[in-house]
């Protein structure tokens, strides 16, 4: 049996994808180690970490630049970027299918709400990641941005807590990829996933 | 106003080698001179405030602070330091300078000025038979000044008699008196180099030195307390005290000197002989105007999650964490039992085929 295979991913949408994931995790476990320099040791001293840490910083920068880019120029904004009116119309009948209340969704598109509402987040946590980081990298330049935040402390506090949401909505993005089956987590290295892959699920009438 | 040191050469002294030379005593032979020409005098005023400024100005050494106060300003007026004491000495010391040399004076504000109650916290003496409040008199000689000195973080932020719950509504200068130029010479307390040489810079030059976005000269505050820390090679190398006394960075034990700005680690206190870290004390920041607003001792504060109650990050994130692990594990069972993932499903799939 011939699978048939249609496009998912292009080129430049797993380019970005895999280098904010290097990026970020590199960014994850170096950050940690500097919250906790004496109980967390990966990469040797505080030297190599900071110097990792910031250099990483630099790398989700261009990532993101160049992911926003992507999106705009090849259209993508539309598949990823949370819009409330239908998005939160359709949450119902996503959730109950996640809730195991049904078998099966309409066809939400590319990305089903809760995936889009994930990914903006995104968007806006790496925006506020980058902010916070750079105010914290350079604190002579950026200290009137740091005074409006409330002050360099409260800035760490933030960079922290995000941290946190990265670290858990990581996970549940792990998990979510894995149990929809193999052929989504090789559809971002491939770009190629069988066809009518999710069409099974989608609701009969919907698809017609 | 006519001086022989250049403006340039003024920066460089007052921003680097400080530790090598008495910054006060280079400074006075040229203030002296400055203020034989008829340089402003100097009026010092003081409110919510502990008198720690005044007596850290006290400890310039070199030239003694006798000399400072007496030939190198021309001081005309300061409660804590004159003999001079009630309604006579407030009104020929201060109200009779202030209107001979209306708007050719600094005025130096010491402390918070406490402006709940109608200003009534703060009395600082008698005027015409009246209670002198602190906040009529910051306004009505402040706004007469050349230039305000706020000296101290109470004056220039607000400091420690302004956290909350600040019963006493205290202010800082910056919010009393709009309309003449402010200078924010934080610290608890400042060095004693950052405020002579701050007045000395107006005396000499008459103008304000350059300020940062929070009104505080670059030339005292332009630093990172991190980064010219004696303790850096144990931060660089992951040394940290766990205990008070230990050798390593104080980072641990609350150690605020990656966000506070200033140069003390080089300036170096007591007429340079120690500084804050180098004696084992964790940096609390006391030039920033979030100070006192942090925990002293914990490197990030705690986070509100209801009226009255905080919580660390970990402690939410860990919470959050198992809420993560338990709604995966959840849906992982669901998802097996009800045959979306597993052999059920590939049973399914050959069966359509």
């Amino acid at each position: 049996m011939i699978i048939k295979m249609e496009e998912r991913h292009g080129f430049w949408l797993r380019f970005f994808h895999w280098i904010n994931m290097v990026s970020i995790t590199l960014l994850i476990f170096s950050g940690l180690c500097i919250h906790a320099p004496d109980s967390i040791k990966l990469f040797g001293n505080m030297d190599n970490t900071r110097m990792l840490h910031f250099a990483m910083g630099y790398v989700l920068l261009f990532g993101v630049i160049g992911r926003v880019y992507y999106a705009i120029v090849a259209k993508d904004a539309k598949n990823v970027l949370f819009n409330p009116i239908p998005d939160i119309k359709n949450l119902p009948s996503m959730m109950k299918y996640y809730m195991f209340l049904s078998d099966s969704h309409p066809d939400y598109g590319k990305y089903n709400p809760g995936q889009k509402m994930m990914y903006t987040g995104w968007l806006l946590m790496a925006i506020l990641m980058l902010i916070s980081g750079f105010i914290l990298y350079a604190p002579n330049s950026f200290m009137g941005l740091a005074g409006i935040l409330g002050g360099l402390l409260a800035v760490r506090l933030i960079h922290y807590i995000i941290t946190w949401l990265f670290i858990l909505s990581i996970l549940a993005h792990v998990y979510l990829d894995l149990s929809e089956g193999i052929p989504v987590l090789l559809s971002m290295f491939t770009g190629k996933i069988p066809k009518d892959f999710h069409g099974q699920t989608h609701d009969k009438n919907m698809e017609a | 106003m006519p001086t022989k040191l250049s403006r340039r050469n003024f920066i460089k002294l007052c921003a680097g080698g400080a530790a090598a030379i008495s910054l006060s005593g280079y400074l006075a032979p040229f203030m002296k001179e400055a203020v034989a020409a008829g340089a402003p005098p100097v009026i010092w005023i003081q409110g919510g405030s502990c008198s720690g400024c005044s007596v850290s100005l006290l400890n310039s050494v070199h030239p003694d602070i006798e000399k400072v106060l007496l030939e190198v300003i021309s001081l005309r007026f300061h409660q804590t330091v004159m003999a001079a004491a009630g309604s006579l000495a407030t009104e020929e010391g201060l109200f009779a300078t202030v209107a001979e040399n209306k708007g050719n004076f600094i005025l130096v504000v010491e402390g918070a000025v406490p402006v709940g109650a109608d200003g009534s916290y703060c009395i600082i003496g008698e005027k015409n038979g009246q209670h002198l409040k602190f906040v009529d008199a910051v306004k009505e000689i402040g706004s007469q000044a050349m230039a305000i000195l706020s000296v101290g973080t109470c004056s220039s932020f607000g400091g420690i008699p302004a956290t909350p719950p600040n019963p006493t509504d205290c202010k800082p200068v910056s919010e009393i008196v709009k309309n003449v130029p402010i200078i924010n010479i934080p610290g608890c307390p400042p060095h004693p180099d950052w405020i002579v040489g701050t007045i000395a810079h107006v005396l000499l030059y008459g103008d304000l030195p350059e300020l940062d976005v929070f009104g505080r000269p670059t030339m005292f505050f332009g630093d990172i307390i991190h980064d010219n820390c004696q303790r850096r090679q144990y931060f660089d190398n992951a040394i940290f005290a766990k205990n008070f006394g230990d050798p390593g960075c104080l980072l641990e034990l609350g150690c605020k000197g990656p966000i506070a700005h200033c140069d003390s680690t080089y300036r170096l206190w007591n007429n340079g002989v120690n500084t804050c870290i180098k004696a084992g004390a964790p940096c609390i920041a006391c030039t920033e105007p979030e100070f006192p607003g942090w925990p002293i001792y914990d490197r990030i504060p705690e986070m509100p999650i209801a009226p009255g109650i905080t919580a660390t990050v970990d402690q939410i994130g860990g919470v959050l964490g198992a809420a993560t692990a338990v709604g995966i594990a959840g849906h992982l069972a669901g998802n097996v039992l009800t045959g979306r993932i597993g052999p059920k499903k590939q049973a399914e799939k050959e069966g359509d085929n």
